[in-house]
């Protein structure tokens, strides 16, 4: 060991221990986890009368036996989910940011501003991508890449982000059981006949209430844990 | 985002304890950094609760760090009450990511079997 002293109550062990105690406490006070659940919730609960009402492009109409086949674009619903989540991330933005200022503190906005943009810039890309260049039905991978950058994926993706920025384990556990259910959808058979005017409710209805169980599920476990 | 506590160990034949900063190798002033690193911004009242401290130590503390230029103080207003809040300068972001990697280094170094 070396021959310089260090005083006991500057003991490396403790010094580090507490330099992490105490930034994982700034973290937590900054936290508003909820929040951003229960606000994109809200967002995927209002996309179901949207995309029911909101105008559609129709395309490549071909007759095929009993009827006509065409290609349609839900032109609508897909500008109403770029702005939604963009609103929704300038809304999370500053509410992280008055809430971590009422607690003595301030809040990298950054990162949720640009999870918002890039949401939107991979919503838009992957939309225009599917709608102008690929043809249905698509392969196997790229349904998959589909789910992904639709809007219920991309929610997924960017609280993925979201858990990583924040260094939030539950987040993360909740946002891999998210992204299972979304990209697997899950309808239990209802809806499967509804045709395109209803059938892609199911699914919403499941993303937009597990979204809203687990912002609802954060905000009581902040409770408990602050008034303890 | 980065983190002071994820810093990488520096290299070098001098022993880490040589390379310890007075101003930042203290408990408090190391608390005052780390809280400020990662709020971006704090107030006064915060480092206060957290800290466990008096006013007028906390005080002579952050006197000590914006003298040697690791954070800079701010006085204003919320409203009506009066708030101090006290942000990390670069040289206090440089001076807390290597305080925290010597003191990994010292750590690593009592543990490590010759690693005296």
């Amino acid at each position: 060991m070396t021959a310089d002293s260090v005083p006991a109550g500057d003991d490396p062990r403790r010094l580090l221990a507490d330099s992490r105690r105490l930034a994982h406490r700034v973290r937590l006070a900054q936290r508003v986890t909820w929040f951003p659940l229960l606000v994109l919730a809200a967002v995927t609960f209002v996309a179901i009368p949207v995309q029911r009402w909101a105008p559609r492009a129709v395309s490549n109409c071909q007759p095929i036996a009993g009827g006509t086949r065409c290609t349609f674009w839900l032109v609508g619903a897909f500008v109403y989910w770029v702005l939604a989540l963009v609103l929704a991330y300038a809304l999370i933005a500053g509410c992280y940011l008055r809430v971590a200022q009422s607690r003595g503190l301030s809040s990298r906005v950054a990162p949720y501003v640009i999870t918002g943009i890039a949401l939107a810039v991979v919503l838009t890309a992957g939309g225009l991508v599917f709608h102008y260049l690929l043809t249905p039905p698509y392969p196997g991978v790229l349904v998959g890449v589909w789910r992904l950058v639709e809007p219920s994926g991309a929610i997924g993706v960017a609280l993925l982000v979201l858990s990583w920025l924040e260094r939030h384990l539950a987040l993360l556990l909740f946002t891999v059981v998210y992204l299972v259910v979304v990209l697997v959808p899950i309808t239990f058979g209802w809806g499967s006949h509804w045709g395109s005017r209803w059938g892609f409710a199911p699914s919403l209805v499941i993303s937009g209430g597990l979204l809203m169980l687990g912002g609802l599920g954060f905000l009581l476990t902040q409770r408990r844990g602050r008034q303890r | 985002m980065s983190d002071p506590t994820d810093a990488p160990e520096p290299t070098g034949p001098a022993h880490p304890a040589n390379g310890l900063d007075d101003v930042v190798h203290q408990r408090v002033r190391l608390g005052i950094l780390t809280i400020a690193h990662e709020a971006r911004r704090v107030e006064f009242g915060y480092l206060r609760t957290q800290l466990e401290l008096t006013g007028g130590n906390l005080s002579q503390h952050l006197g000590v760090l914006e003298t040697a230029g690791l954070i800079e103080v701010e006085k204003g207003y919320a409203g009506r009450r009066a708030r101090t809040w006290v942000t990390l300068t670069q040289a206090g972001h440089t001076a807390l990511a290597e305080e925290i990697a010597r003191l990994k280094l010292l750590i690593s170094r009592v543990e490590t079997p010759g690693g005296q």
